[in-house]
């Protein structure tokens, strides 16, 4: 099996388009854009219809006060990502692009945009120190909605290598925004696609246990084939009491717990809504602006969360951060982006930089393209975490190439619940011989598969490359990532 | 006396009915006798999540609507008075016979059930495949209700999996007035003022309640917002922020302040005042909308058909009659085109048939005079008369074997173009039988025979110079006239004359016998010919009557279906013409019930005036 890695293959193309094109100023400066891409960590997009909870998510998950960043009123493109100083550059859509004052104060990004007053800005690019912004680059984008224009989900679809989808409410017609990104060729499979519950202390009319209803929710939404055709997972996440929890300072911990130390049927009755907690005569024992500071960084249900949690024992600031992180189910989405995302992000680039070069190459044809644009096609099509990410698609979208269990193992197999051996195995920390003997079981199973003349043409080819990744899984033994990593 | 709105309704109906629409009769009736009842049907409804059930309960200060963080309603829940709690499931009519006549005096089963449990009872029901309940009832002693208030809590709109979505739709025909619930977390969004427009063109009486305030801090923002985005859409609905969570704490702690907070005093003194005492603006405007809904249904086929009957509509017939006169032209074009190719080919046919003829006799007469060159005719007459006989029938038969193997290729190819679907009309030519007998009959020419006597005759004659001449000669030698030489010399002389004459009978014989042989192959190429000629016209005839009896026959049809198509055209025009006509009457009588439906709305508009600026 040619476990040449695809991410040489892919610089190799790369290198071979920037050989082809190096007359042309556009195309190079496109390719080399791709190629830094290629370097770079892998692209997340937070998309979502307006007031989805888009920058609270991005501040969520950066740990700190970055988003959103609204030059002259607009939401634009903004790229977070690591560095080791706060910085900033803006992109004007006529100009070159230019460094901007920025700073941090307070775990808030403090920015000066006052030197691009006037000037449409096409993106703003920040750096920010954050270990989580170690091995993605946050994207958070203006409001997509059904009846925003089609531009906007465009440009995230060439920018992003995958997107995480915001919506508010389980159902209804935000997922359209979703389907859109799907219509685009660079993201036609939905592999690179997780949707958010994003507001999921407002399903529980923000109760103290809604989100577990709302966990409960969101496992049922994906299995619906509505979601599951667009996406690989649905995650419910409290946003505000998310960012809140990462970002939490003393002095908010302080007034905290001192709200908790009140009966609890007192502060119930003031946390019964949200202007009775707000109102300036309240009998609180603190101040009005602290109130209403709290109340629009963790909203109501953030603060009856940690007040219950305080009082249940997380008496220290660090311990109420983590409480409320686990609590907000951020912990989930993390883990579900490293699942998805993070592990297989060499293979998600390397799509979407082939994918760009294809289309430059379709774009711009010129001697020598053919031979390009077929070993483009033998890349793409050989490489295998490339097929299993098609075959993923695939099966996701034909739901009967596969009998029912059969297609369940083979996404399983094919790493649509994690690329990792345990989670192709469906195993539960397993020991090395559990490991050695699922593999071998899967083996000879799709073994058979291949050659069972009962499939059709084209569920026999689906089963060579589940059969495919059973080897490599066997040929990659004992490491948790199979050998072509 | 009846209200007015009363009279315009049933006209309503009336017209339903003449215009054959039962499905929009029904609608009406039913709507009539929900306006005669003197209780107001409040429908909440609301896309999924917003807290219709939670507000439902929260006006009855009572959990009797099943609530949860996911889908939950799936049945509509009615609440309305009843002196002490009570719950009931109503079923499906039984679809069966014997069900039917089991339940003809109910239409619908009713299973009483527990009144806190009754709703999610229903909605567990409804959830599990062929599941009867079609709603759930509650009874409740609550001083709202006992004024009249019937309130109906729906499956959420816009979620197309719920098999009772279109029941919500078909709810709001029967409701009185329609509360939208909308939750402050998030603005009105397109496809809920979308809903509220369509709502309120069936059930004018609207109001939009913004749920879940106590979780949003600026929820006054969100309901400006709201307001604004109503005003913009034109939708003449008020709106009221509430707080269910709010007023049900209020009414476990009896906190007045509290349920003022709430929202809820404000929407109960709106209902109260809005409408249920108005309830008669209410159903005037009800009436007013439905009819004017309905009536806009039964306009706009008639429109339909108009425009239809105007656009010249017998379309098709017209079009056919069109191509039918297409067609017979197209008929008389091809069958002279038919026509000059078969004079065409006939012309060519018979002079290849004449070369082919001469050619074939004159090889004959080559092969006759090297015979005769040759033989004797005396001797071999007998032989060469059959040999030639058997030559000119085999020449006649080739002959006449490709004419009629001309004849019936032109007859298929004419065929191909004149009518290609009928094959039978390719006539069969047979095999006529060729005219043999001007082969036979050659004459024996006049051969006389080079007799004995004659022989004696001509060698005597031959032999006389000879003697006189070598006798004269020898005389001079002294030796008499008559001697052995001159006798020899005569001799010789007699019989070199009757050598001589015998080659040249034979030459004669030979040329005679040419001659006459020459003249019957001339006689035979007269009659071949004009035999050959003969059939080939006869042919020709044939198939030209043929042809044009079937391009006859084929005139008269598309002739005959064109006169049918005309007075078809003919009558359907005058049909139209009369339907136009009757179409015209029925929408003047409909624009004059539209004008009295605007007339029932029209003093509402002006009545109505307080409450709509209260909602402004």
């Amino acid at each position: 099996m040619n476990t040449a890695s695809t991410a040489e293959l892919t610089r190799a193309i790369l290198a071979r388009a920037m050989e082809l094109y190096r007359d042309n100023p556009r195309a190079t400066s496109w390719l080399r854009q791709q190629a830094t891409r290629f370097d770079d960590p892998l692209r997340l997009a937070v998309i979502g219809p307006s007031a989805a909870g888009k920058s609270t998510l991005v501040n969520a998950l950066v740990g700190d006060g970055v988003a959103p960043i609204e030059p002259s009123g607009t939401q634009v493109m903004c790229f977070y990502r690591g560095a080791q100083e706060p910085r900033a550059i803006g992109y004007p859509a006529a100009a070159p692009p230019r460094e901007l004052p920025a700073g941090r104060s307070a775990r808030r990004l403090r920015i000066d945009l006052d030197g691009l007053a006037g000037e449409g800005i096409g993106r703003l690019e920040v750096g920010w120190p954050s270990r989580s912004l170690r091995e993605l680059v946050l994207i958070d984008t203006p409001a997509v909605g059904p009846d925003s224009e089609p531009r906007a989900v465009r440009s995230v679809c060439a920018d992003a290598d995958a997107v995480l989808c915001l919506l508010r409410q389980p159902y209804g017609t935000d997922l359209d925004v979703l389907r859109a990104v799907h219509e685009h060729p660079a993201m036609r499979a939905p592999v690179n696609a997780l949707v958010v519950l994003s507001r999921a202390d407002e399903l529980g009319a923000g109760r103290v246990d809604g989100l577990i209803s709302a966990r409960q929710i969101a496992r049922r939404r994906r299995r619906e084939a509505d979601v599951h055709e667009v996406c690989q997972d649905v995650v419910a996440v409290a946003g505000l009491a998310a960012s809140g929890g990462r970002t939490l300072g003393e002095p908010e911990f302080t007034a905290l717990a001192m709200l908790a130390r009140l009966p609890k049927e007192e502060l119930d009755t003031q946390l019964l809504s949200a202007q009775r907690f707000g109102r300036g005569d309240s009998p609180l024992p603190v101040d009005a602006a602290t109130r209403e500071g709290l109340l629009g960084r963790f909203g109501l249900f953030g603060i009856r969360l940690a007040t219950t949690l305080i009082r249940r024992g997380a008496d220290s600031q660090p311990a109420l951060a983590a409480q409320l992180v686990q609590r907000s189910g951020l912990g989930e989405l993390r883990e579900s982006i490293d699942q998805y995302f993070v592990a297989p992000a060499e293979v998600l680039k390397a799509r979407s930089a082939l994918v760009a070069v294809d289309v430059l190459l379709r774009m711009e044809p010129r001697p020598g393209t053919a031979a390009l644009s077929a070993e483009l096609d033998r890349a793409l099509a050989g490489a295998h975490e490339l097929q299993e990410l098609r075959l993923l698609a695939t099966l996701q979208a034909e739901r009967d190439l596969l009998p029912e269990d059969w297609r369940e193992d083979a996404e399983r197999l094919i790493g649509a619940y994690g690329t990792g051996l345990p989670e192709r195995l469906g195993l539960h920390q397993p020991s090395g011989a559990e490991i050695y003997q699922a593999v071998h079981d899967a083996l000879w199973r799709w073994r058979a598969q291949v050659e069972n003349p009962a499939l059709g043409v084209a569920a026999r080819r689906a089963a060579m490359t589940v059969l495919r990744s059973c080897e490599a899984m066997a040929v990659g033994g004992g490491d948790p990532r199979p050998a072509y990593f | 006396m009846a209200p007015p709105w009363l009279d315009v309704l049933d006209d309503a109906i009336q017209a339903c009915t003449r215009h054959d629409r039962p499905d929009l009769a029904a609608r009406l009736r039913e709507r009539r006798a929900h306006l005669l009842e003197p209780k107001l049907r409040i429908l909440v409804i609301g896309e999924t999540g917003q807290g219709k059930s939670q507000l439902v309960n929260a006006l009855v200060n009572a959990p009797v609507c099943a609530i949860g963080d996911d889908l939950t309603t799936l049945v509509p829940a009615v609440v309305e008075y009843a002196e002490t709690p009570s719950g009931a499931m109503l079923m499906e009519p039984a679809r069966n016979g014997r069900g039917a006549i089991e339940d003809a005096a109910s239409s619908a089963r009713r299973l009483s059930a527990p009144v806190e449990s009754v709703t999610t009872r229903a909605n567990r029901d409804a959830a599990t495949p062929g599941g009867e309940v079609v709603r759930a009832r509650v009874g409740l002693p609550r001083a709202l209700l006992e004024a009249g208030v019937v309130l109906i809590d729906t499956p959420p709109t816009g979620e197309s999996r719920s098999r009772h979505t279109a029941n919500a739709l078909t709810e709001i025909l029967r409701a009185d007035a329609v509360i939208l619930a909308t939750d402050a977390t998030s603005e009105l969004s397109a496809s809920e003022c979308e809903l509220l427009g369509q709502v309120m063109r069936i059930c004018p009486s609207v109001m939009v309640v913004l749920t879940k305030i106590d979780i949003v801090p600026d929820y006054r923002a969100v309901a400006d917002r709201n307001r604004a985005r109503l005003a913009k859409a034109g939708l003449p609905a008020s709106l009221v922020p509430v707080s269910a969570t709010l007023r049900l704490a209020a009414a476990r702690a009896g906190d007045r302040e509290l349920n003022v907070e709430s929202g809820f005093d404000e929407l109960v003194h709106r209902l109260r005042r809005d409408w249920l005492e108005q309830v008669d603006q209410l159903n005037r405007r009800s009436v007013a909308a439905v009819t004017d809904v309905t009536v806009d249904q039964l306009v706009a086929p008639l429109h339909e058909e108009f425009a239809a009957t105007q656009r010249n509509g017998a379309g098709d017939a017209l079009a056919r009659w069109h191509a039918a006169g297409r067609q017979l032209e197209q008929l008389q074009r091809d069958a002279a085109r038919g026509q000059t190719m078969l004079s065409d080919e006939v012309s060519d046919l018979t002079s290849d048939l004449e070369f082919d003829l001469r050619d074939r006799t004159r090889q004959i007469l080559r092969d006759v005079d090297e015979y005769f060159d040759v033989a004797d005719p005396s001797n071999t007459w007998q032989e060469f008369e059959e040999w030639l006989e058997e030559n000119l029938t085999a020449v006649a038969e080739t002959n006449f074997g490709w004419l009629f193997d001309r004849f019936d290729w032109i007859a298929r190819r004419l065929a191909c173009h004149v009518a290609p679907e009928r094959d039978d009309l390719v006539p069969d030519m047979g095999e006529a039988d060729p005219p043999v007998e001007h082969a036979t009959g050659l004459r024996k020419p006049n051969v006389e025979k080079f007799s004995v006597g004659q022989k004696l005759f001509v060698g005597m004659r031959g032999s006389y110079s000879g003697l006189l001449m070598f006798g004269l000669a020898t005389t001079v030698a002294g030796m008499s006239l008559i001697n052995p030489i001159s006798i020899g010399a005569g001799v010789a002389f007699g019989l070199k004359s009757v050598f001589e004459e015998r080659g040249s009978r034979l030459k004669r014989r030979q040329a005679v016998a040419k001659t006459a042989a020459h003249r019957h192959v001339d006689d035979f190429f007269l009659a071949c010919s004009k035999e050959t000629k003969d059939t080939a016209r006869t042919l020709q005839r044939m198939l030209r009557d043929r042809y044009t009896s079937y391009a006859e026959q084929r005139r008269a049809e598309i002739t005959a279906s064109a006169k049918a198509l005309k007075q078809v055209i003919d009558a359907e025009a005058a049909e139209r013409n009369k339907r136009a006509k009757e179409i015209r009457s029925s929408l003047e009588k409909l624009s004059a019930l539209r004008q009295r439906v605007r007339g029932v709305a029209g003093p509402v508009r002006v009545t109505g005036g307080a409450p709509r600026e209260l909602t402004a």
